[in-house]
């Protein structure tokens, strides 16, 4: 009888992989409904909900968008977004979870009638560097930076603009307030993802937001699907 | 704090490859662990010690394996990690190209008694 044995066992595979297949069959299934599906990722105060709230005004007559609104805790930003023109909303509370996780989205989104919606805006919890490891089943990936911020932020946390399909440098209005170099923030963006869209914008004064909203209508036409010819009653 | 969550799912990533295996014992686990994943090595070490008591686990090794973000510099032709401060060339001071290293979050293997 030969005793116990170690053995050395190659695995090479993502620490997160049950993450992103669980993330994988909420792209699917979003992707069948012909959600254009974002995943919004910011700092605490950079402006996600206002962004949010702005971009629900611009598409009212045009797109029909549900939110998924990630906190650790509280529902006031679904209050806000629904009284802003969310044909619907849910609030994820994460209990303290520093980002929102592909099962979390999964459970929310059997809340939601998906054949009702155009755009999902998925609000994540407000963090720049736990995001950005987990797929939710997101169609694109949002990076939104606000300039009182700093124009550091991409060197500081340069997964997330990475890792971005689109940045969004929100509070335009205080740039000339607040010592940010435009050239500077540019630069680090193009080091880290050439070719990234950013749009400049104030969702303050709403300069800029009907750019970002047509670019956002645009990737949903491109997505394709039944609902992307669906009239907004 | 996201290392609590990264080494609950890695745990239990680690519980089904050991029941795969039939191991009854898990001695090492040897991640790789990308600079720019943000991990801090000691909250990984933490948490890890939280979660494995009582599994397969319990006792076994974190080895991490860290690897470095990079940037090339086109008319260098080399690359150079950066300083923190900017992506410039430290030589000619061009803005560098972020490459694909230091992005690595891997199980890359167990050692396992059987």
């Amino acid at each position: 009888m030969s005793g116990p044995t170690v053995k050395i066992v190659n695995i090479v595979e993502s620490l997160l992989i049950n993450n992103d297949l669980a993330a994988g069959r909420n792209q699917r299934r979003l992707a069948e409904a012909g959600v254009l599906t974002i995943n919004v990722m910011a700092a605490p105060g950079a402006g996600k909900t206002s962004l949010i709230v702005r971009t629900l005004e611009a598409l009212r007559d045009q797109a029909r968008v549900g939110v998924i609104e990630g906190d650790i805790a509280g529902s006031v930003d679904t209050e806000r977004v629904l009284a802003a023109g969310a044909r619907d909303a849910v609030q994820i509370n994460t209990g303290g979870n520093c980002h929102l996780e592909a099962n979390m989205v999964d459970r929310a989104l059997t809340e939601l009638d998906l054949s009702q919606l155009d755009l999902l805006l998925l609000e994540n919890v407000g963090n720049l560097v736990c995001p950005t490891h987990w797929a939710l089943g997101e169609h694109l990936k949002l990076c939104l930076v606000g300039a009182a911020e700093g124009d550091d932020k991409p060197v500081k946390y340069p997964e997330m603009f990475a890792v971005s399909d689109v940045i969004v440098l929100n509070k335009i209005d205080l740039i000339d307030h607040v010592d940010f170099n435009r050239e500077f923030f540019l630069e680090s963006v193009r080091a880290l993802n050439p070719g990234v869209p950013v749009f400049e914008v104030s969702c303050r004064t709403g300069a800029g937001i009907a750019e970002w909203a047509a670019w956002l209508l645009a990737q949903r036409a491109a997505l394709g699907g039944a609902a992307a010819t669906t009239e907004v009653a | 704090m996201h290392e609590l969550s990264v080494m609950a799912y890695m745990l239990e990533r680690v519980e089904g490859h050991a029941e795969r295996l039939g191991a009854t014992k898990v001695i090492a686990i040897n991640l790789v662990v990308g600079e720019r994943s943000s991990f801090v090595d000691d909250s990984l070490l933490f948490y890890f010690e939280m979660l494995t008591p009582g599994t397969r686990a319990e006792g076994a090794l974190l080895n991490l394996r860290r690897t470095l973000m990079r940037c090339h510099c086109p008319p260098c032709d080399t690359d150079f990690h950066p300083t923190g401060a900017d992506f410039r060339c430290p030589r000619c001071d061009t803005v560098g190209q972020v490459t694909d290293d230091g992005t690595e979050l891997l199980i890359e293997s167990l050692e396992v008694v059987t």
